[in-house]
């Protein structure tokens, strides 16, 4: 307990003391890097200036002082990305209403969430933690660097998309049913897809209310005491979802549900990043393909609830080769620590190449959360976010052994055995101390 | 026969009734406090200090040998004593009874889970002094440690009203009053089974009300200015109430519970410029940079039990302990080393004995003592907008003024003496620990209450937990709470409010109790009767 | 939800029938060439494995293969015996949110007569998964309640539960009182908790006393026959130490309290879950009892374990010596059966022991090591042949026997895709 104590003390007189962090210098060398984007080097190394990714290759000279860790025989790849995950949250639905695009996850930041070390023991270095899936429309997501120690404003990705969660199906259907009295409106698919298009359709006159006060404020005729329109918090989101200032990250299961989704895009011109789960999304890859929408899925959880009876585990590898862009998440504070396991089952379900699998949990996530600029794989520029596995990543057999994120060591499970066996010798040593007294 | 009696009875309560009454109003009389330290905050210690008090102030003080003692004050002889300004708790729950839920709220309100109209900012009208129900029991509590002002705010609700400053002057709510209304209370809370369920339901609520106030205050004014061709804007009590919080910028007290929760509140300081206290705040220190950035009032409270949030209360229980003991009492030191001003208040404290050993934990933890008080008078008083009348003991200011026996926060040291409003208040002295007991006095009793005016019948119902005593004790006058009662040994006292026409008199209880029966004496102001109490058996069903 | 629930039903029995062996597997078959991992015993290179009548006629590197025989070339796979789910839902759960499909749980405190796999759904979707990821035997498992009911063993191929079950009833489940985490710093819980054991311990005692005057009026008509009481009646076999219980407990706390239990009762005990196990792993050997894991895809109970108590937590109770085995702990992912025992293996518990733990361990547990968990002759002839290590997430099986039987290996999966191919 007590190496807890201590090593957290000093973590948090760190993030207290030092501000917002810049990023640190490592070397890591002689691993098999796994750069996934541009293949392996065997004995490679990976250097990192200023938690920046300088060099990468062989025989990376050190730059005097800096700080090295041997990689030999293990395996180096870039951070594991969750792109749909409830993590490090105090609280994930305003369960208080159906539509509910005002409310920001960046107002719930628990920096201090134990899940945050949980994904880090598990090579996460990147996380897409969101709004829940009780309403049709939910609240804006936000990307965390898995900064366990520091503070919630230098764990926030700034370069990530601004996301707005949606929710389609069994979940807004039946948001209600714990309360009493009338059940809440939506309780259909349809009431669902009527109640998101009632939204738009507000948001849209919302926007025209403002256009034609702006206009009629700049008129000379104007009259003085002309009162502006009600600014109002869930419009404003809705309008930056029209202006393509926030892209869609919507929660669906079955195909024709995700289909009606796009068309609803289309009618109101928003984005969609990416749907969440898509149980039967090998159903459309046409259409998926077509439209440029990615899919963030689990690779064989399934048949929890009948809208996910169709989820087979060959849904990942048959995505990608359609062209889909698929990511692996966890949307589980269990879960995110094996998300390299789940990626290595798309070898065996549909025969993706190891490189194919590892981009399901690192530069496809990285493509939809719009960071693929500074993370998701390793590459020179990148951030320095990298995780030590002592066996293949995709091997069952496999172990994260250190997880880096801007060149700073966060997870380390050397240090960890060290002082659990240390703490351990202690705790027998009190024990016998205890007995002789006796 | 009967009739009578209890009439008599009735009779000689109201008598003690109007005796108190009249003391509380009639004027201040003057007092000479002579051969005290005194400590006045504002400047350096006096030794052999006189203090004059008239009708409520402070006339002067000083030296024995520069003062004239009044030929009219009585003298109050305080050799070896330490004289203090009272403490002031800045931001408490103290006498506030909260309004009954009424019934069958919560069930509509899970159905209007579909809001039509959202009647969210109800409370931001709720005033705290509405809700004041002062209690004997508190004050001498208060007394006890020596707290003479004290700041009440509602305690639930997201607009949790607006507070009250008050001296502990009595029980009579309109004689306390110092200042009304001081601010508006916002709690990081949510609504059950209503909009908004969830924290960030909550700040998305809290942002839409003071945008939603800006523009009703924006129609109003343009409506006021030029209203032809305007259509006038519908009178709204809810944003009315909030109006001279989000456009006067009147004070608006944020309640932090955790570091996330400051920065919360920051956030809306800063987008919507509001006049902001920060209260409770008991993880500033781990936000010192910005909390010195926002440059606001800090109300830090002494309760140093980690929030939920807190890694330190995730990873075990002796982890846990550690940061209640050590890491959460240095809170204070820590802001103090980071040139952070702040008061210090109860908020959270189950009882005002809790803040007296809290403060001389975060002395240990390494706030200076003289910092620790200057917390508690002069910095809150000063905060409070209150910095000319209290906070510090100075000619023309209000009386309020603590005798010790000793240095104030010393383990050791007890309040002897409180003047409030120049009022005097004699210190009750705190209770004995508790021996340990085999008896349990769970249960009903029978008993008689028997005193020079007569003879009165009453049934006791009481509940017993280890040495603790509480319960009802109901009579043809009504019922009434027994609380602060102690079993220790045999050895039984409580107390009883009673209240007799709309007023609150104490009642206290002396005496020795068996398994099945009780006796001792009630006393209170003015006289003093004989209990006896016996069991009455439980019927086995 | 009821008609939705018909309807997809109904979708499921039309479509999706699977778990069954190709109809014309011959008698006599011939695995050529494979590498064989008997499991007990030294692995065998270039193997052949020879089936007669559903069991392991021969196997080794210099078998005869007789003429009538049909010879599969295995040529660069590798042989395993099938392998066992110790603890599973296959055939009780479908869909678990949807009520309608789970028969898994009973209600009631006191369940001893009720047995799992009379509730067995030979088309459930899960089992052909299951099956053609290695899987062949299972252990089906009911829940709830403090005597959940009866689980049993099938094996993961036939038409009905009849062709299905291996054995009806192969332990009898309890749910050994605990006090739930949240609630462990109060007072009352734990005084409930002994309660509760110390009723279990009565009824146990009351079923001796049953059984004693059903006997004496067995022997004696004068003596009355007792009333026939159904709790009592079946939990006559466990109080004889014929029908093991698996008792279900986590905490090291109530896991000694468990022990003791065992010991006082003289019961034949299986422990389930035990996820601090490695707390008090000498006092497990010490009992002799051995122990089924539940699914590693869970997180510890406290900080304090350490992030990896669950994933180490197999290794450790190996180490001091306590006979284990692994389970899925599902349905709908009990075809992830092997990773639970990889993921021990990746935090300290040998890769060999770890097979072993879906394998052979799991049969000797449940009684069944005289035809099961191994490859060796005369036991029955489930076997596996894989492209890789059996354990490996990116294996493939590429056939699976179930006695003596290829399977078909299709399922719904396969069934979908194909099916969305042609779009």
């Amino acid at each position: 307990m007590n190496r807890k104590i201590i090593s957290l003390i000093v973590c948090l007189n760190l993030a207290v003391f030092s501000g917002i962090s810049s990023g640190q210098d490592l070397l890591i060398k002689n691993g098999t890097v796994l750069t996934v984007t541009q293949g392996t080097i065997l004995n490679g190394d990976v250097l990192i200036l200023n938690g920046i990714i300088e060099k990468i290759g062989k025989d990376l000279k050190a730059p005097e002082g800096i700080k090295i860790v041997d990689a030999a025989g293990k395996y180096v790849m870039p951070g594991i990305i969750d792109s749909h995950t409830h993590i490090a949250l105090s609280g994930t639905n305003e369960t208080g209403d159906a539509i509910t695009p005002e409310v920001n996850m960046r107002d719930v930041l628990h920096a201090e969430s134990p899940s945050i070390y949980t994904a880090l023991s598990g090579g996460v270095t990147m996380v897409h933690t969101m709004h829940g899936s009780g309403n049709p429309i939910g609240g804006e997501n936000i990307v965390l660097k898995m900064k366990w120690g520091k503070t919630s404003e230098e764990m926030i990705v700034p370069q990530a998309y601004r996301t707005l969660k949606f929710a389609l199906g069994e979940n807004p259907k039946r948001a209600s049913s714990f309360t009493i009295g009338t059940p809440r409106y939506p309780q259909s698919r349809m009431g669902v897809n009527a109640i998101i298009r009632r939204e738009f359709l507000k948001a849209k006159n919302y926007m025209e209310q403002w256009d034609r006060y702006l206009k009629a404020k700049k008129s000379k005729k104007a009259a003085k005491n002309i009162v502006p329109p009600r600014k109002d918090l869930q419009m404003e989101q809705l309008a930056d979802m029209i202006r393509g200032k926030m892209v869609a990250r919507c929660h669906s299961y079955r195909a024709d549900e995700t289909l009606e989704f796009i068309k609803l895009s289309k009618e109101f011109g928003f984005k969609i990043a990416c749907f969440e789960h898509v149980s039967e999304a090998f159903k459309i890859t046409k259409e998926l393909v077509e439209e440029g929408v990615g899919i963030s899925i689990f690779l064989d959880s399934w048949a929890y609830k009948v809208e996910a009876s169709e989820g087979i585990a060959y849904n990942a590898a048959y995505c990608t080769k359609k062209g889909v862009l698929v990511s692996i998440n966890s949307d589980s504070g269990e879960r995110i620590r094996r998300l390299f396991n789940d990626a290595a089952k798309s070898m065996k379900y549909g025969g993706l190449s190891a490189d194919e699998a590892l981009k399901l949990i690192t530069i496809n996530p990285a493509i939809q959360l719009g960071v693929e600029k500074i993370a998701g794989s390793l590459e020179v520029g990148k951030h320095g976010d990298v995780a030590i596995f002592n066996e293949h990543p995709l091997s069952a057999y496999t172990a994260c052994q250190m997880t880096v994120v801007e060149g700073e060591i966060y997870f380390d499970r050397a240090q960890y055995l060290k002082e659990r066996e240390e703490m351990e010798k202690k705790k027998k040593e009190e024990e016998k101390k205890k007995g002789e007294k006796k | 026969m009967r009739t009578q009696k209890i009439s008599f009875i009735v009779s000689a309560f109201a008598a003690i009734l109007l005796l108190a009454l009249i003391s509380s109003a009639r004027v201040g009389p003057a007092y000479a406090i002579v051969n005290c330290k005194i400590v006045p905050v504002s400047g350096p210690p006096v030794a052999n200090g006189v203090i004059i008090i008239r009708d409520g102030l402070i006339e002067s003080l000083g030296t024995q040998d520069k003062v004239v003692i009044p030929e009219d004050a009585e003298v109050i002889k305080a050799d070896g004593l330490h004289a203090y300004p009272g403490l002031i708790d800045a931001h408490t729950n103290f006498f506030i009874e909260p309004p009954k839920e009424e019934p069958g709220q919560r069930a509509t309100a899970a159905v209007a889970a579909q809001p039509e109209e959202k009647n969210w900012a109800q409370d931001a009208s709720l005033m705290a002094f509405d809700l004041l129900k002062p209690k004997k029991t508190v004050v001498d509590s208060l007394h006890m440690v020596g707290i003479t002002t004290i700041l009440v705010a509602a305690e639930k609700g997201i607009y949790a009203g607006q507070s009250v400053l008050l001296n502990v002057n009595g029980e009579k709510a309109e004689a306390m009053v110092i200042k009304n209304p001081v601010a508006l209370h916002i709690n990081f809370t949510t609504e059950r089974g209503r909009y908004p369920s969830s924290l960030m339901g909550t700040m998305a609520f809290l942002r839409q009300s003071f945008l939603d106030t800006s523009h009703y205050s924006t129609h109003k004014s343009l409506f006021s200015s030029s209203s032809r061709g305007l259509k006038r804007p519908e009178y709204d009590p809810y944003l009315e109430a909030l109006y001279p919080f989000a456009v006067e910028k009147r004070p608006v007290f944020f309640n932090c519970a955790n570091l996330e929760d400051i920065k919360r509140a920051s956030r809306l300081i800063k987008e919507f410029k509001l006049n902001s206290f920060l209260t409770g705040a008991n993880e500033a220190w781990r936000v010192a940079d910005l909390v010195k950035e926002l440059n606001v009032p800090l109300l830090v409270s002494l309760d140093f039990k980690p929030p939920f949030t807190s890694i330190y209360v995730n990873q075990g229980e002796e982890m846990k302990k550690k940061a209640e003991e050590e890491i959460y009492p240095a809170n204070a030191a820590h802001l103090h080393d980071q040139k952070v001003r702040f008061a210090l208040t109860s908020l959270g404290l189950n009882k005002p004995s809790d803040m007296v050993k809290n403060i001389q934990k975060a002395i240990k933890a390494g706030l200076p003592r003289e910092e620790a008080l200057k917390a508690m008078t002069i910095v809150p008083a000063q905060l409070l907008g209150v910095g000319d009348i209290l906070g510090s003991l100075e000619p023309g200011k209000i009386a309020n003024i603590i005798l010790t026996s000793g240095e104030i926060f010393d383990e050791k040291t007890k309040v002897e003496r409180v003047f409030v409003d120049g009022i005097s208040f004699k210190v009750k002295q705190p209770p004995k620990k508790a021996q340990p007991t085999t008896l349990d006095l769970t249960g009903k009793w029978k008993a008689a209450i028997s005193g020079p005016m007569g003879e009165l019948e009453v049934n006791l119902d009481i509940q017993q937990e280890v040495n603790a005593i509480s319960g009802k004790i109901s009579s043809d006058m009504g019922q009434w709470d027994i609380t602060d009662g102690v079993l220790s040994g045999k050895e039984l006292s409580f107390t009883i409010s009673a209240t007799i026409m709309d007023e609150t008199i104490e009642l206290t209880f002396n005496g020795t109790a068996e398994q099945d029966s009780i006796e001792g004496t009630i006393s209170f102001e003015g006289g003093s009767a004989e209990l006896k109490a016996t069991r009455i058996p439980e019927r086995s069903s | 939800m009821t008609r939705k629930t018909l309807t997809f039903f109904t979708v499921v029995v039309f479509c999706f029938s699977f778990g069954l062996s190709l109809d014309k597997s011959p008698n006599v078959i011939a695995i050529k060439g494979a590498k064989i991992i008997p499991v007990v015993g030294e692995d065998i290179e270039q193997g052949t494995i020879l089936i007669k009548d559903g069991k392991i006629e021969d196997i080794g590197q210099n078998v005869s293969i007789p003429q009538d025989a049909e010879v599969y070339d295995a040529q660069g796979l590798i042989a395993y015996p099938g392998m066992i789910d110790s603890y599973c839902y296959l055939g009780l759960q479908e869909i678990s949110a949807v009520s309608a499909t789970v028969d898994s749980r009973e209600t009631g405190q006191f369940n001893p007569q009720v047995k799992a796999v009379e509730a067995l759904w030979p088309d459930s979707m899960h089992i052909p998964i299951t099956m053609s990821n290695g899987i062949t035997t299972a252990v089906v498992v009911c829940t709830g309640g403090l005597i959940s009911g009866q689980v049993g063993m099938i094996r993961l191929a036939g038409w009905t539960p009849e062709e299905m079950v291996i054995r009806n009833s192969v332990a009898m489940h309890i749910q050994f009182p605990s006090v739930p985490r949240i609630r462990r710093r109060e007072s009352q819980p734990q005084e409930q908790t002994s309660k509760q054991i110390e009723e279990l311990k009565e009824l146990l005692n009351e079923v001796r006393y049953y059984q004693k005057r059903k006997q004496a009026a067995q022997k004696n008509s004068n003596l009355p026959l007792p009333g026939f009481d159904e709790k009592l009646e079946f939990l006559i076999p466990v109080v004889n130490g014929k029908l093991p219980v698996l008792i279900s407990v986590y905490a090291d706390k109530d896991i000694r309290a468990a022990i003791q239990f065992v010991k006082d009762e003289k019961l034949k005990a299986i422990f389930f879950g035990v996820t601090d196990g490695w707390k008090v792993a000498e006092e497990i050997k010490k009992s002799g009892i051995p122990v089924v894991f539940g699914s590693l895809y869970a997180m510890p109970s406290e900080w304090d374990n350490g992030y990896d108590a669950i994933y180490r937590n197999p290794g450790v109770l190996a180490k001091a010596g306590v006979k284990f085995s692994f389970s899925s702990q599902s349905a709908s992912l009990a075809k992830d059966l092997p990773y639970h025992a990889a993921k021990a293996a990746a935090f300290g518990l040998d890769k060999k022991e770890a097979l072993k733990g879906v394998t052979i361990y799991p049969a000797q547990i449940f009684g069944v090591d005289d035809s099961l968990g191994s490859l060796e002759k005369g036991k029955a002839a489930n076997i596996v042949l894989a492209d890789g290590d059996i354990l490996e997430l990116s294996t493939n099986i590429k056939r699976v026997f179930i006695d003596g039987k290829e399977m078909d290996l299709s399922n719904r999966y396969t069934q979908l895709l194909e099916k969305y191919k042609k779009r």
